[in-house]
């Protein structure tokens, strides 16, 4: 009954409208929100759509993870290696950023009370 | 076992370093290394002219291009990683010789810099698309957390202004480049280049508007370059100093690299560029004129720069790019030399407002006196290095017989004159000067003199290095012998 | 609440943003799902794929990730290490920050601690794990270094007499690091590979898919592994630690 779903083109259509609507609602958040987690969590959900869409669209159905174990002798039939390699490296980037944001905004509440982007304004003169 | 000499030493010694740098801090050779690691990088990349005059230098990494990642060293990214390393040695002689505060001393200030030259010379080096992606995060996080280095409440906040405005950016760019494979199944900037024009038209714009709002914005172009003065007045001025002479001119090569290879022909972007590089210079210089800080005032006097330089590359013809790269260098220069100059005024006035430098030729003769010939440099008078390179970019759009950008390139100049010569007239002014900081030692303003001279020189003799900037230029517009040197064919 | 007038309900510009966001969605839904469904037709990725064997390793993802594109992993591993120094660099202390509420008479009770203490070994036996069996099954360096890391702020939070040795982070943070690129550099003077990150071990393929292979891949890992934990460790702990950690500019003081 399902069988439609096994079609690369209705597979990756599924993939693409979930993550494209991630990305335009953390877009929203971007925009839409004043408080600095918001603003930081946004950020992330954007990151994630762009992670979702590569892994999605690079993979077609019926392909195996690029790892040999019992029964799979060759490196035939698989998921394209490189997408995964790259969302790896982009993971652990986004993490090391967001890391530094928060501490930063943690800093920020704390010298000055404020969470807000549109309450700072320390450097108007 | 020999030893090799190649372009990835510009990157592995520096991270080598900066993972050491325990090491050094119990040593106390922190400031030492980082001046001399730049010295030996610069003395590297000098060493390599005679190499790259005759064939840009590929450096593949476990496999050749374009299955994997390759560095490529030609005229133009020599010339970059050498400026680079160039400024890395006078910021960190300056922070060494001078009585600079201690957190910019500290061994995050030394990992931070270190790697933040290093994270642009990759940017610069590297051919391959994703690792420019997670170079242009190392600059970016480096400059993140350098902005806010001071901890104070200004610092912080340029700082996060910073890192949301710098992620957006990386998001977008990320997205082009995860859109490019998934189109072309391709990562090496040759075989991007090569299969490009294959794209179907519509995506070819989406990849190209993602790909220049997320550069636009790292490269500081209007009207995505909003939050600029608020980074540059919040960052201390020895860090502000590496961003407008380091990071956005590496930013900027990135931008016209990718352009210049992904289109096959750059005059369909070429309107749309040089009106990018207009308004930004226009609008800045403007703004610029009613500044009451320094740090403001130079800021947008480094985006009306900035934009002068987008100007001359976007018409990608021979002379006005070999004019621009020129000019690059001559900024990088001009900028250092103001910024530090304005580190040394805070120290000694505790404030760089207009109306609190008063009387400051009086204070600080030499620091007036280096702020007089930097203005003059930036404004292109002869006999200074700025005439020379803003000539070039003048004389390139005059053979190609255009000459509008002419109109407004003068009208930037004399703008600049206003608001240069407004600060220069409160400097001399017969009030006594109010000092409350430290005076600072003469060798403070030894980096600085060193400056001040080759700015000198290359404005008396360009011709030391004409011939290295057309190098340079054909290396940039030179698509063909770029795929030619990775691919092997010619497309 | 009833009296609020509707258009204070509803911001303009709240909808205008939505209609924005919308409106773009929809133009990229439409240009994705005509010219971007198609998939990958061909790529380096396949012949990185075809060409796997040669690297020895089982897993793919790995070869790919610590040999072929070692270059991006080493710069990824350096961005973790500037976010590392980053946090270390706001939370050091020094700060003339409000006090921070923090309620320091509440103890985990026993059955937490005890409970915390028998799975601290289990984590880190499953941590060293994934970290060495990265080029034979799913996992490997990023991965086991995020799961050893984690047993430790385990600890952290819910064992008060557990503390981390700042100065000893710090040193295996280095010493992995530099280890790394060394080993990238060995890579490049030696004869037999002469390319930054070569794998100059010999790794025969019949070796393929047993724990010793795979020439350098696995000991990149292993240090990728303890750089990541070391990295990871010392961000939670800084973040856990709001009074004065030991101060990084002391040395600098000095010179």
């Amino acid at each position: 009954m399902l069988e439609f779903l096994d079609s690369p083109r209705v597979f990756h259509g599924i993939y693409l409208l979930g993550s494209l609507m991630l990305f335009f609602i953390g877009l929203y958040g971007l925009l839409a929100k004043r408080h600095l987690l918001k603003i930081f969590v946004s950020i992330e959900i954007m990151e994630l759509a762009v992670y979702l869409i590569l892994i999605a669209l690079a993979t077609s159905p019926g392909e195996t993870a690029p790892i040999l174990s019992d029964g799979l002798l060759t490196f035939t039939g698989m998921a394209d290696p490189i997408p995964q390699a790259l969302t790896l490296t982009a993971i652990v980037i986004g993490v090391a950023v967001t890391a530094l944001g928060t501490s930063m905004a943690i800093q920020y509440h704390r010298l000055t009370g404020k969470v807000g982007v549109g309450e700072m304004t320390e450097l108007k003169d | 076992m020999t030893l090799h000499f190649t372009p990835v030493w510009f990157i592995a010694v520096p991270l080598l370093l900066a993972f050491l740098s325990p090491l050094w801090v119990r040593l106390r050779l922190l400031m030492p290394i980082l001046l001399g690691a730049h010295v030996a990088l610069f003395a590297l990349a000098l060493s390599w002219i005679p190499t790259v005059r005759v064939a840009p230098l590929l450096e593949t990494i476990v496999i050749a291009p374009p299955l994997g990642i390759h560095l490529h060293l030609d005229a133009v990214s020599l010339l970059l990683v050498a400026l680079f390393n160039v400024a890395g040695a006078v910021v960190s002689a300056f922070l060494w010789l001078s009585h600079a505060e201690p957190h910019l001393r500290g061994r995050p200030a030394f990992i931070l810099i270190l790697l933040l030259i290093a994270g642009s010379s990759g940017m610069v080096l590297t051919g391959d698309i994703f690792n420019l992606y997670v170079f242009l995060e190392i600059v970016g996080v480096s400059a993140y957390a350098l902005t806010a280095l001071r901890r104070d409440k200004q610092a912080l906040e340029a700082g996060l202004k910073y890192l949301i405005v710098g992620s957006v950016a990386a998001i977008f760019i990320l997205f082009a480049i995860v859109l490019l494979y998934l189109q072309t199944g391709q990562l090496n900037l040759a075989a991007l280049a090569r299969d490009f024009g294959h794209i179907p038209a519509p995506m070819q714009a989406l990849i190209g508007l993602l790909m220049l709002i997320g550069l636009a914005i790292k490269a500081e172009l209007f009207p995505f370059n909003f939050w600029v003065p608020d980074i540059y007045r919040g960052a201390d001025p020895e860090i502000t100093a590496l961003f407008s002479g380091v990071l956005v001119k590496a930013f900027l090569f990135v931008l016209f690299h990718l352009v210049f290879l992904l289109l096959a022909d750059p005059a369909v972007a070429r309107t749309w560029l040089m009106a990018l590089g207009a308004t930004t210079m226009l609008v800045a210089e403007a703004v610029a004129l009613r500044q009451q800080d320094l740090r403001r005032m130079l800021a947008y006097s480094s985006l009306g720069q900035v934009g002068l330089i987008t100007l001359a590359l976007g018409f990608a013809s021979e002379a006005t790019t070999a004019g621009a790269l020129f000019h690059m260098v001559n900024h990088t220069l001009i900028k250092l030399l103001l910024f530090l100059l304005t580190a040394l005024m805070l120290r000694r006035f505790l404030s760089v407002r207009l109306a609190d430098l008063q009387g400051l030729g009086r204070a600080m003769p030499l620091a007036a006196g280096l702020f007089v010939l930097g203005a003059l440099a930036v404004l292109g008078l002869p006999p200074l290095s700025g005439f020379a390179s803003k000539l070039w970019i003048l004389k390139g759009f005059a053979e190609a017989q255009v000459f509008w950008p002419i109109a407004l390139i003068l009208l930037a100049a004399l703008l600049e004159a206003g608001y240069y010569f407004r600060w220069i007239k409160v400097f001399y002014a017969p009030e006594p000067p109010v000092t409350a900081g430290q005076a600072e030692g003469d060798w403070a303003y030894t980096p600085l003199l060193l400056i001040a001279g080759l700015l000198l020189l290359l404005g008396v003799a360009p011709f030391l290095l004409e011939d290295w900037f057309v190098q340079a230029a054909k290396a940039l517009l030179g698509r063909g012998a770029f795929l030619e040197s990775v691919l092997g064919v010619q497309p | 609440m009833s009296r609020v007038p509707l258009r204070k309900r509803f911001r303009v510009q709240t909808l205008l943003l939505i209609l924005l966001c919308g409106w773009l969605l929809m133009l990229h839904l439409t240009l994705l799902l005509n010219h971007g469904l198609d998939g990958l037709t061909t790529g380096v990725g396949d012949t990185l794929l075809a060409r796997n064997s040669e690297t020895a390793s089982a897993n793919a993802v790995t070869s790919v990730v610590v040999s072929y594109r070692g270059f991006d992993t080493l710069g990824e591993v350096t961005v973790l290490f500037l976010a590392a120094t980053g946090v270390g660099l706001l939370f050091a202390g020094g700060l003339t920050s409000s006090p921070v509420p923090r309620d320091r008479d509440s103890h985990p009770n026993e059955v937490m601690v005890t409970g915390t203490r028998l799975l601290f070994p289990t984590l880190l036996m499953l941590g060293v794990y994934v970290v060495l069996h990265g080029h034979l099954s799913p996992g490997g360096g990023f991965q086991g270094g995020v799961i050893v890391a984690t047993a430790f702020f385990l600890r952290m939070i819910a064992d008060p007499a557990f503390t981390l040795d700042h100065a000893r982070v710090d040193f295996y943070e280095s010493l992995s690091g530099s280890g790394f690129v060394l080993f990238g550099m060995l890579g490049l003077v030696l004869v037999s590979t002469a390319s930054f990150l070569g794998n100059f071990i010999p790794h025969p393929v019949a070796a393929m898919g047993q724990l010793v292979s795979a020439g350098v891949i696995p000991l990149i890992y292993l240090l990728v592994g303890i750089k990541v934990g070391a990295e990871v460790g010392a961000i939670f702990q800084d973040m856990l630690e709001p009074e004065p950690a030991p101060d990084h500019d002391h040395a600098a003081k000095e010179l």
